[in-house]
């Protein structure tokens, strides 16, 4: 191989740009002309041509009207890959904005604008600033539009050179073209500015006004957008305003007409003549019905557009409702907002007619078109009092088609029907039971569940109706659970008989055990503490008189609405979101404070309004999710609603009605508790635990400590047999441990439900496990004293008369050594804080003798006789009692209280 | 033989271009120059940002004579209008003596180019008008114009605004065009 092979590299060929290259300096005008056209034919079909930039250029300078536009072409499309050579073309530039011709005049300052590179901008102020005055009118308007681009590559310059105030001087030509682009620049400059730089004077006002008449379609639509923002002095100046604008409506071009109806609604809001109102909605209807009759993609952006008009003028088009009529034809978005505009202008006169489109739209086979239709007849009932018996007959009808999406639609519509009149249409629920089955959309489930609580007490298998629903609790979607939760808590306060008093602990128990769900978990705690402390009070608050709805889905906020009526026409209105919410600008102005209030009007489904915004009076949802995640945050202590959990159990269980004072706190006071379950022991897991006895229940108070590196839950307690049967009597509500985290619990417990054979014990015997470690065990004391009735006070007579009556077999003594009294007083108070009751006390020499009474389960008594010396320890314990067995216990407890 | 050889040179040149660049610093007065020996009058002008073209019709020559902008942030393009070009017109500022350096170091960097070699060379020294003006020899002294070896050059003492010298420098360059097209 040798170096023959550079040959390769280069050729004798010279390919096409250099060939361009050739033609382009050609000395003959033709050849010139025609290379740059194939330059250009180059650069359309995607070449990079822009290596030719100079050549291009040096052509530009040229009698030749199409040459030179070939070259400002190609100007546009390179300047900016050739920012440097650009300003080349800038004198070439400057002479042609002087050229007698004023097409090329204006072809130089539009070119000029469209290039934007900075190198070269400030050289254009010069040409711009005579064009802006040039004689010809076609220049002038080219200019203006070009100052509006020139802001936008450098406002600084434009404003220096007093650009804008030139720009208001044309406002006052007197060609309308130019007056149309004047405005139409200053308006985009105006939305790129924080300042106010465009306001339309009294005197600017007749200007435009005049000029409308006269210029393009789409000069009118810059005209009448910026008259509409103009504020009127008065009532009279408004109408004046109004009346030069209204022959405006009658334009072939539907963007004038939009246009000219915004001006006039904005206008309107000035007028106080209700006959010049009237007048003015007549004249506004026939032109916006005009308009649907275009494509129908027009017809949309129309019917976008009347959807917001309607709801500040409903008279408009109140007698227009026809033409809303959907054709088997208009494709389903046309279809879905005229039915939206139907319910907008139904009224008591037109509801029949109305109410026989809808049905037969509800048998069409467009399911979202059917689905909507059967949802506009319940919105109907609910806008119309009237007519509501008749949409609900309608309603019925549907149902018995027995179409599975009908029923499910017509199902959820009811339900607000129902929340809207009260006690009027209830007898329907029959027919509505009988679909229950069919159900399988978690809004129709909801809705039906929502009926079935509310009216449990006219159904009579209401708790079966829930119970079918409450078998798939878990897998339930959570609008549904939370439902299911409100409507059993409904019914067993409706019905507290034994049914629902079970399935309310099994929802309970779902909902705060078993769910992730914190906005059903606070539900539910919420519910369980409402029901524990004061059912009453719960009566009061669950089943509270709910105020009566009203129909405002898809109804937008005022302030919203004034927004979007005056952005009619644009797209704004069409997506019914304010501009900014689109549209990103970079605007030094302050972003609109409120902006947050805005609801996003398209989205605020109707299903939002009705039950859930009641019961969640009762119960806070969403809103719960917030702080509950914030205090989480702020303290890793215990979740608070843990505490009363039991105390409601307790209730369930034995509904006596105790009420257990909200605010005590969830931990015992007093000592600590000790430890069972060291940290050592349980990988990170500690577990202080204690029996103890609350409002005669016994607990198992438990305290655990997450000091292991991952979260732990899924916690679950389970006591091995044991003398006095203790075990759980519910499950352990201990929620998710996060490391570090700690959590109290109150276990209720049962006693005598596993009881050991064999001696009695004090050992009692734990196994807890949670979802990440192996089960610990652990050894804890069953304390007798938890088990000491508060019913175990004896008359003196009757606690002489079962002393006697005990064999002294029975009689057992043992001395408590460790044991001191101090005051004798102290002890028998102490003693009863414990459920063991003073009877009688003499005085025995120097020694003290008490005599107590206390009752153990199942009602054993204790008869116990304390014998010892204040301030000396040593007390002699001696007890009768029938079963003598248990001495051992007792006699622990004794020590423990005592001591 | 020579008035027959003569109508076949002016016939030849008669239908043919050529291409002459007018270069200098800024306000050294080439654009109007430029329209001086286009329309025969003084227009007024604008620093030039990019450049001119116009074609001059003289002594049966017809040249299109490119003006090229001479600030300084111009001068760097000048390169792209050197291919083909026949003469360079390199116009100075008589009364600029400040600026004098910098124009012969710009004027010795173009004849350094190897696309400009066969360029004749005309310098106008312009402004004569002015006071203070330097004349032809000061000029060719301060351009250091005797260090130009095998290349055609010459200096005329210009005046734009009154119009005196620039077809005389025509003339010379008409002529030299012709015989080195001979």
């Amino acid at each position: 191989m040798s170096g023959h092979d550079s040959k390769y590299f280069s050729t004798t060929k010279k390919g096409e740009i250099p060939e361009l290259k050739d033609e382009l300096n050609s000395q003959y005008k033709d050849k010139r002309k025609d290379a740059v056209k194939k330059v250009i034919a180059a650069m359309t079909v995607g070449k990079d041509v822009s290596s030719l930039f100079t050549d291009v250029v040096n052509c530009m300078q040229t009698e030749n009207l199409e040459l030179k536009k070939l070259v400002y072409l190609y100007l546009i499309n390179y300047a900016k890959s050739q920012p440097d050579l650009a300003i080349l073309a800038v004198n070439t530039f400057v002479k042609d904005s002087q050229d007698p011709n004023p097409l090329i005049r204006a072809l130089a300052v539009r070119t000029m604008g469209c290039i934007r590179v900075d190198k070269i901008t400030e050289y254009l102020c010069d040409p711009l600033q005579r064009c802006l005055k040039d004689d010809d009118p076609y220049v002038r308007k080219t200019a203006s539009i070009c100052v509006a681009k020139l802001y936008d590559i450098n406002a600084e310059l434009v404003e220096d050179r007093g650009f804008l105030d030139a720009l208001k001087d044309l406002i006052s030509d007197n060609n309308p073209m130019v007056v149309a682009n004047a405005v139409a620049a200053l308006a985009e400059i105006q939305e790129n500015s924080s300042r106010p730089i465009f306001e339309i004077t009294s005197n600017t006002l007749t200007k435009l006004l005049t000029a409308l008449n006269e210029c393009t379609e789409w000069g009118q639509v810059f005209i009448l957008d910026a008259l509409s923002k103009y504020k009127a002095a008065d009532a009279r100046e408004a109408e004046n305003i109004v009346e030069r604008v209204t022959p405006r409506l009658q334009h072939a071009n539907c963007a004038v007409v939009l246009s000219a109806v915004k001006m006039i609604l904005l206008q309107m809001e000035l007028i106080t003549s209700t006959d010049v109102v009237r007048n003015l909605c007549k004249k506004m209807a026939p032109p916006l019905v005009t308009l649907l009759s275009a494509e129908p993609e027009i017809q949309y952006v129309a019917l976008r557009n009347i959807n917001l008009i309607v709801q500040r003028r409903p008279t408009i088009l109140a007698h227009e409702i026809k033409v809303f009529f959907c054709k088997y034809n208009d494709p389903i978005y046309v279809k879905m907002e005229k039915l939206e505009i139907m319910i907008k202008l139904a009224s008591d006169r037109n509801i029949d007619q109305v109410l026989l489109e809808f049905k037969e739209y509800a048998t069409e086979v467009d399911v979202d078109f059917v689905r909507k239709a059967v949802r506009a007849i319940g919105r109907c009932a609910i806008k119309l009092e009237r007519a509501a018996e008749r949409c609900i007959s309608v309603l019925l009808e549907l149902i018995k088609i027995k179409v599975n999406y009908v029923v499910q639609e017509a199902i959820i519509v009811i339900k607000d029907i129902f929340r809207r009149y009260p006690n009027t249409y209830e007898s329907i629920i029959a027919t509505l039971c009988e679909s229950l089955d069919t159900l399988d959309e978690p809004e129709a489930k909801a809705s039906m569940i929502w009926i079935i609580g509310e009216y449990a007490e006219r159904i009579d298998n209401a708790d079966e109706l829930l119970e079918s629903f409450l078998e798939s609790f878990p897998e339930e979607p959570a609008l549904v659970q939370l439902q299911l939760l409100t409507a059993t808590v409904k019914l067993f306060l409706k019905k507290p008989t034994e049914g629902p008093q079970q399935m309310i602990q099994v929802v309970l128990n779902n909902a705060t055990v078993e769910t992730d769900n914190p906005d059903l978990r606070d539900r539910a705690y919420i519910y369980w503490r409402l029901l524990s402390t004061d059912p009453e009070a719960a009566k009061d608050v669950v089943l509270a008189e709910k105020p009566v709805i009203s129909d405002d889905s898809n109804q937008l906020d005022p302030s919203l609405l004034d927004e979007l009526l005056a952005n009619i026409a644009t797209l704004a209105s069409v997506y019914h979101k304010p501009p900014d919410a689109f549209v990103t600008r970079v605007k030094t102005a302050v972003q609109r404070p409120d902006d947050e209030e805005y609801p996003d009007g398209s989205e605020s489904g109707y299903s939002d309004t009705p039950a859930n915004a009641v019961d969640s009076a009762a119960a806070p949802s969403s809103s719960s999710n917030v702080t509950h995640a914030a205090t989480r945050q702020a303290a890793p202590a215990p979740p608070a609603p843990s505490a009363p959990v039991p105390d409601l159990l307790g209730d369930l269980i034995g509904l006596d009605g105790a009420i257990v004072p909200v605010d005590q706190p969830a931990t015992p006071s007093g000592p600590p508790l000790p430890i069972v379950l060291p940290a050592s022991t349980g990988q990170g897991l500690q577990i202080c635990a204690q029996l103890t006895r609350r409002d005669g229940q016994i607990f198992y108070s438990m305290l655990f400590e997450n000091n292991s590196q991952i979260p732990l839950d899924g916690f679950m307690i389970q006591f091995n047999k044991n003398t006095l049967g203790l075990a759980a009597a519910g499950p352990l509500q201990v929620p998710q441990l996060q490391p570090g985290a700690s959590a109290t619990t109150l276990l209720p417990m049962v006693s005598f439900q596993n009881i050991s054979p064999g001696p009695p014990s004090t050992l009692l015997q734990v196994a807890v496990k949670n979802n990440q470690q192996p089960v610990w065990y652990f050894n804890d004391k069953i304390s007798l004293q938890v088990f000491f009735a508060e019913d175990g006070r004896m008359e003196r007579a009757h606690f002489l008369e079962t002393w006697k009556s005990l064999p002294d077999s029975n009689e057992i003594a043992k001395d408590l050594q460790s044991v001191v009294i101090n005051s004798v007083d102290v002890t028998i108070d102490r003693l009863a804080a414990s459920n063991v009751f003073f009877i009688a006390k003499r005085r025995n020499m120097n020694q003290e003798v008490l005599y107590l009474s206390a009752k153990a389960p199942r009602g054993i008594p204790f008869l116990i006789e304390l014998t010892g010396v204040v301030g000396i320890a040593g007390v002699k314990c001696a007890i009768k009692t029938p079963n003598p067995e248990m001495a051992p216990l007792f006699f622990e407890a004794m020590e423990a209280l005592l001591n | 033989m020579g008035i027959l050889f003569t109508r076949m040179l002016s016939s030849l040149f008669g239908n043919k271009e050529a291409r002459i660049l007018v270069l200098g610093l800024d306000n050294a007065g080439k654009t109007t120059i430029l329209y001086r020996l286009q329309m025969g009058e003084v227009v007024s002008t604008i620093p030039t940002i990019g450049f001119n073209v116009e074609t001059v019709q003289y002594n049966n020559i017809k040249f299109q004579v490119w003006d090229l902008g001479g600030q300084t942030s111009i001068r760097p393009y000048w390169r792209c209008y050197f291919p083909n070009t026949q003469a360079i017109i390199y116009v100075v500022d008589s009364s600029d003596t400040d600026r004098l350096v910098t124009a012969k170091d710009e004027f010795h960097a173009i004849l350094e180019e190897e696309e400009l070699k066969g360029a004749v060379v005309l310098i106008y020294a312009n402004k004569q008008d002015l006071p203070g003006a330097l004349d032809d020899a000061a000029v060719t002294e301060a351009l250091e114009l005797h260090k130009i070896k095998s290349r055609q050059w010459a200096i005329f003492k210009t005046s734009a605004i009154k119009g005196e010298g620039l077809f005389e420098g025509l003339d010379w360059l008409s002529n030299t065009l012709k015989s080195v097209g001979g």
